[in-house]
């Protein structure tokens, strides 16, 4: 993070060149204009300078009257120091590069050079700079210090004391991004190392960034550890698919199989960073137990069987079942797999029995777009940096939408805006929360009814006193809260976050011009939503004349013994919700499809089980849950006979008479005929940095139907 | 165990303690002095210093793990932050358990040159122990410290809030055989002494 970098620029010499810069931009960064590099190992851009290591010196001076430069006597840390009017700056000077030696050296005194048995060797600042600017030699010959090496910091996080340089950038990490304060220098000089209190467990939910914000390999991942050299692999961009929110990664990959996840830069979404889960929850790529071939029930076993069988079988099973047939899919399928999937299952099984949600989701007229006229989905991720003031209702963001929580705290860190957490539980964000509010569990409407009374000023019976009798919230916090507030700002929330209470907050956030989040779980919630996953909605939200059957209705029609055919697609049925439902359901089903990257839970009761193509081994788009586009192609190459969805769905509606499709780019122009608001994407920006599905924009009304909702509190 | 967990073993690190799970120690007093310098500073961050000298006082000397983490409970710090400050500090005892004296010894340029090594050593004998550490009876930790700035006095000690010196070998008796006699703690003295003046300064 520079320093405040203004809009008055100053006129400054770098090697004699002349230059103008932002007032206030540091040096390091102002050379970088020049096409210039001043090593460094603890500056990093998102984070306060420190000067800790002094890589970075560079000779300064200043024009005097007469035209000479007077330098400075000593060399300065071009990370510390600001750029003024007619500073000159030297980078290249043979006493800028004496002192380079030094520093190396010196930082080599104690280092153990275990280049080749390290993680880091081959993507190393260390080994980098020292062959760039270090001496060759060294002249210390004393014993180098000796510390426990390979010390698992926690299940992810491994530390080895003697390679750790000292820069404190992963105590800085964090402290100012992800705010868990796990990290800290103990003791003091040349015994300083960073540490977690009394080497416990390193806590945290985003420890995986100081594996790659270390300069050295100091700090190495226990997954990737002795697994490659970085030289060995091959890196592609992806996007993450187990968090929602659309994370931009780099994922590397050897012979063909996945090793490791890496932040890759999107400002508009993660920055540079990435949430643990992102970071080591992508070895389900590696799962033993693949699925790579159809497989078919025969009495207790499983047989091997061709595409051709299973897509007959299929057929026959769904193909015109209307009513008795349904489909559950996979809200982190590409939207090219939803798509196709759902035009199948309307068009060939002649049905409106699908949906994503697990369960309790809302009917389309009850959804905010339709009710209300209001846009669930108002903002983006980075807008809210600069929103003044920041109501975080009903969500642990930090493990709901990790990259949302990074920005909410450096909307607080670095501009000082004011956040309101309310929560049944402690979470994360109540360490920068000007206030929070705990309410009890179930209460959530009341206290949204009663900060909308105080934001929007309108009269009713939720007042702070009434709201404290409900849910135990004191009259007084509400109060405080609503003034932390203030005028306008942003309201994030999830849709894990029962109806009313999301309800209420939309149209608050209306009324008081506030930008409104109402943030969807998957990696692919919004695609399945607007592209027609859902039994009463269309692709491009349009309402279904007739609605089928939503979650819920399908598993019990399915217990009833009133659905012939079920499919699965993605989908573990036992996650969602009331295992003896689930299994009454599976049991009493004709026939149970099964589609999925490994056999699941539900897998046992399959009549079909087929392998699916996981998003890095196919090409797709996803929709986060700003509603950012996304695209990954195909990274790796799917087991076997994996079939990416899109593909089984083509197959069998091409089976029974639908026109073939080839290609994801020819499931996209469908996309776009009849969904208006992906016709307007241009590929070239989904592929490069993701696009902003346009915004709905507000068309409140019948906004008086809230009326209603409140009395029913 | 590097091994273990790198084939994706269950992480058995222990974890640092919930805050329902402290065992909280500070007396009444305590919590009111820590909440009275809480208003001296526009972050509880600032606290921090205070808030150990004050740990240390009603943990008896020792800054242990416990002690650490209470201060950070009390003041809504992280423990590795505090335990950081801590440890940065030569004046807070976290290395180890310390007796009810600790005797400083000075043995910088003055002091050396006045005989501080021969009252080290005179101290060393007649304790039975070496610099930085405590005697078995947990009475006297001995310890070998820079410049006390009273070089005017060398061979100087420091005792707790006290400064002793010029010193001899026949003083050094005495003021054995007086701590020995002596009740209280000085470590714990000094420790109280510099709570009360930082409470102090809030109020000029
Ligand atoms: S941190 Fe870099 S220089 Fe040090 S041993 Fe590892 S690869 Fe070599
Ligand atoms: S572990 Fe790495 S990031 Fe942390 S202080 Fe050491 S060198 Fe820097
Ligand atoms: S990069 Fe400037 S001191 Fe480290
Ligand atoms: S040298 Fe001992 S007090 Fe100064």
């Amino acid at each position: 993070m520079a320093a405040a970098v203004s809009t008055e620029t100053v006129n400054i010499t770098v090697n004699d060149i002349e230059l103008v810069v932002p007032k206030g931009e540091l040096v390091v960064e102002a050379v970088k204009r020049l096409g210039l590099e001043i090593p460094i190992f603890c500056y990093h851009p998102r984070l306060k300078p420190v000067g800790m290591c002094r890589m970075c010196l560079v000779e300064v001076g200043f024009k005097q009257p007469d035209g000479t430069v007077r330098k400075m006597p000593k060399p300065q840390a071009g990370c510390t120091l600001p750029v003024s009017e007619g500073m000159a700056v030297y980078t290249d000077t043979d006493a800028v590069k004496r002192d380079r030696k030094g520093v190396l050296e010196f930082l080599l005194a104690n280092h153990p050079l275990d280049c080749p048995i390290c993680d880091r060797g081959g993507e190393c600042p260390l080994q980098n700079n020292t062959l760039a600017y270090g001496p060759s030699t060294s002249r210390f010959v004393e014993m180098k210090r000796h510390l426990p090496k390979a010390y698992p910091l926690s299940q992810y996080v491994t530390l080895d004391l003697e390679r750790c340089i000292q820069c404190g950038r992963c105590v800085r990490f964090t402290e100012e991004i992800s705010g868990d304060s796990q990290l800290a220098f103990r003791f003091r000089g040349a015994s300083m190392q960073p540490s977690t209190f009394q080497l416990t467990d390193f806590e945290s939910k985003f420890s995986g960034n100081v594996i790659e914000i270390c300069p050295v390999g100091a700090l190495t991942s226990a997954k990737y550890r002795f697994r490659a050299r970085p030289w060995d692999l091959q890196t592609s961009p992806g996007i993450c698919t187990v968090t929602p929110c659309g994370t931009n990664i780099w994922f590397d990959h050897r012979s063909g199989k996945f090793v490791r996840v890496n932040g890759r830069t999107n400002e508009g979404v993660n920055e540079e960073w990435t949430c643990d889960r992102t970071k080591f929850g992508h070895d389900f790529y590696n799962a033993a137990d693949r699925l790579a071939t159809p497989f078919r029930r025969d009495g207790e076993a499983f047989n091997a069987a061709s595409w051709s069988e299973a897509s007959q079988a299929v057929l026959a099973a769904f193909a015109d079942g209307g009513e008795g047939v349904a489909v559950l899919v996979s809200p982190t399928l590409s939207n090219e797999s939803l798509f196709m999937t759902q035009r199948l299952v309307r068009d060939t099984f002649k049905t409106n029995n699908i949906d994503f949600r697990p369960s309790g989701g809302l009917a389309w007229s009850e959804r905010l777009e339709n009710k209300y006229g209001l846009d669930p989905v108002g903002g983006t991720i980075a807008d809210l940096e600069h929103a003044g003031s920041i109501l975080v209702f009903g969500a642990s963001l930090a493990d709901e939408q990790p990259m949302t929580f990074l920005r909410v705290r450096k909307a607080w860190f670095s501009h000082g805006a004011r956040v309101v957490v309310a929560h049944e539980v402690a979470t994360e964000a109540d360490s920068f929360a000007d206030v929070v509010l705990r309410y009890n569990p179930g209460s959530a409407a009341v206290v949204a009814a009663g900060l909308r009374q105080l934001l929007a000023k309108v009269e009713g019976k939720f007042t702070p006193e009434h709201v404290e009798s409900v849910s135990g919230v004191p009259a007084d916090k509400l109060r405080a809260a609503a003034a932390s507030l203030g005028e306008n700002g942003a309201v994030v929330t999830t849709r894990r976050l029962a109806k009313p209470a999301a309800e209420i907050l939309a149209v608050a956030a209306h009324e008081t011009g506030r930008t409104f989040l109402h943030m969807g779980p998957h990696a692919n919630t919004e695609g399945a939503a607007a592209l027609g996953a859902l039994p009463d909605t269309l692709p491009g939200g349009v309402k279904a004349e007739t609605a089928g059957l939503d979650t819920k209705g399908i598993l019990d029609a399915a217990a009833a013994g009133k659905l012939k055919a079920l499919w699965l697609v993605g989908v573990d049925a036992f996650s969602l919700g009331d295992r003896d439902l689930v299994s009454r359901a599976l049991e009493n089903v004709e026939t149970l499809v099964v589609t999925d990257y490994r056999p699941t839970e539900s897998a046992e009761y399959a009549s079909w089980l087929l392998p699916l193509a996981l998003p890095a081994e196919q090409d797709g788009t996803y929709t986060s849950s700003e509603r950012r586009v996304q695209h990954m192609g195909a990274i790796l190459q799917a087991p076997g006979e994996a079939r990416a969805q899109w593909q089984v769905a083509q197959e069998l509606a091409a089976r029974s008479g639908a026109a073939p499709v080839f290609s994801t780019s020819e499931v996209r122009s469908l996309i776009d005929s009849v969904a208006p608001d992906y016709a307007s994407l241009t590929m070239a920006k989904v592929i490069d940095g993701g696009e902003l599905l346009p915004r709905r924009g507000q068309s409140p009304h019948d906004l008086e139907k809230l009326a209603q909702t409140l009395g029913g509190l | 165990m590097s091994d273990l967990i790198q084939l994706g073993a269950r992480n058995e690190r222990p974890r640092a303690p919930r805050a329902d799970e402290l065992e909280l120690k500070f007396s009444p007093t305590a919590v009111e002095q820590l909440d009275a310098l809480r208003t001296h500073y526009a972050e509880d961050k600032a606290c921090i210093l205070p808030g150990l000298w004050i740990a240390q006082r009603e943990y008896g000397g020792y800054l242990e793990p416990a002690a650490i983490a209470e201060v950070a409970h009390r003041l809504g710090r992280s423990y590795a932050e505090v335990e950081g400050v801590a440890t940065f500090y030569s004046m807070y005892n976290t290395a180890h358990t310390v007796g009810k004296h600790m005797i400083e010894v000075c043995t910088c340029l003055s002091c050396h040159v006045c005989g501080a090594y021969r009252i080290g050593d005179y101290l060393k004998q007649k304790l039975g122990v070496d610099f930085g550490e405590t005697t078995a009876d947990g009475v006297f930790t001995l310890h070998e410290v820079e410049c006390l700035n009273a070089c005017d006095r060398a061979p100087v000690l420091q005792v707790g809030d006290q400064y002793h010196g010029p010193v001899d070998t026949a003083y050094v008796d005495k003021l054995i055989e007086e701590l020995r006699g002596s009740g209280s703690s000085t470590v714990v003295k000094l420790a109280d002494e510099i709570v009360k003046v930082h409470l102090k300064d809030g109020q000029a």
